[in-house]
């Protein structure tokens, strides 16, 4: 029985051939985008170390179009979400974040920032996604948001705050005992790793005005 | 009848393998120092849907079974591919490796259906923490150096 049934799979897939050949081209032509714009991304990240060690510098400008707030917002409201243990809102918060990441204007960036911009929005694109994806499962979110506070540190350091005065928090219980890091609008502590099981957990690291 | 009309014209709509001979040079293996035993690992639990090369059983030819392969191993490699490692930012390297470590950890991957099929993907808890500590250093020694 197994051979027959394999005898008529390789004939099927000999027959197939012409029928999927169109299917094969659109599918491979969508690998290479890919890919090459991951090439990109690479030789572009190498760029951005050259410059960094020539200049020594890393620009912080305000720049028009670019939604900075937006996305900090929607970080925030991802955040707070945690902290009251809502895996609804938190979902619709990531999904608001790759929104909002879908519509920068990259070419109102300066070269050195879309470098540095791509890294992290291709990042925090894909921890928006997955946190979007997993309403009810709030631990698989928590470590994705996890992932997103250190890149939303970075983002800030780059970009600036917004204008808005942020804390950098930090709580040592979780992640194993490894401690994780939050950007908060509020001094006050609202632990978005262990909600209500532990709300005060954390201490401000870094006030950033 | 009509039924088995269909069952027999699905199976001339084949879709193609993913088979590739290249050894790339963003490949994991060589982009870290991984260990055999962690090596081995990956290649019988993850590599059928997260590298260039899967593994095809003789079921794998049946439709609608070759969609369903077909369709995982495309979400996969989206997702994560090892030969492909090296193409992502170090960034993202990291929240890969962080991303293993925790699907493992909270036993969402390999996926149930998967494992049902591939008795080697049914990891042993030694099998798991060595995964798991393994990536989770190694994303720690490369967040320390940038």
């Amino acid at each position: 029985m197994k051979n027959i049934l394999i005898g008529f799979a390789i004939a099927a897939t000999g027959l197939a051939a012409c029928n999927n050949s169109s299917n094969q081209t659109a599918d491979t032509k969508q690998g290479d985008a890919k890919s090459d714009t991951a090439m990109a991304t690479h030789q572009q990240v190498k760029q951005v170390t050259n410059d960094t060690a020539g200049t020594g510098s890393t620009p912080v400008t305000s720049v028009v179009k670019f939604p900075a707030n937006e996305l900090i917002t929607g970080y925030l409201q991802l955040k707070n979400a945690l902290a009251k243990d809502n895996s609804k809102d938190a979902a619709a918060a990531g999904n608001t974040i790759v929104a909002t990441l879908a519509k920068v204007d990259i070419k109102s960036l300066s070269d050195k920032q879309t470098n540095g911009y791509r890294d992290i929005a291709d990042d925090m694109k894909e921890h928006g996604e997955h946190i979007g994806a997993n309403a009810g499962k709030i631990d698989h979110q928590r470590e994705h948001f996890e992932m997103l506070s250190k890149d939303m540190a970075d983002f800030i350091k780059t970009f600036g705050n917004g204008g808005q005065t942020l804390y950098k928090d930090f709580c040592p219980m979780v992640n194993d005992g490894k401690g994780a890091i939050w950007i908060s609008e509020v001094k006050e502590i609202k632990n978005p790793y262990l909600g209500s099981q532990m709300p005060d957990c954390g201490t401000v690291k870094e006030t950033i005005k | 009848m009509a039924l088995l009309v269909v069952f027999i014209a699905i199976q001339f709509i084949q879709p193609a393998h993913n088979k590739s001979k290249e050894l790339l040079a963003t490949d994991f293996n060589k982009l870290f120092a991984v260990p055999d035993t962690v090596t081995a690992i990956l290649q019988n639990a993850c590599y059928d849907c997260h590298s260039n090369n899967s593994g095809y059983p003789w079921y794998s030819n049946i439709q609608p079974m070759a969609w369903m392969m077909a369709r995982h191993i495309k979400n996969g490699k989206e997702e994560l591919n090892f030969n492909e490692f090296g193409s992502y930012t170090s960034r993202r390297q990291i929240s890969k490796l962080m991303g293993i470590a925790n699907q493992i950890k909270d036993d969402e991957m390999p996926l149930s259906s998967y494992k049902m099929m591939h008795k080697k993907a049914n990891l042993t808890k030694e099998e798991k923490v060595l995964i798991m500590d393994w990536m989770n250093n190694k994303a720690d020694s490369l967040s320390a150096n940038n």
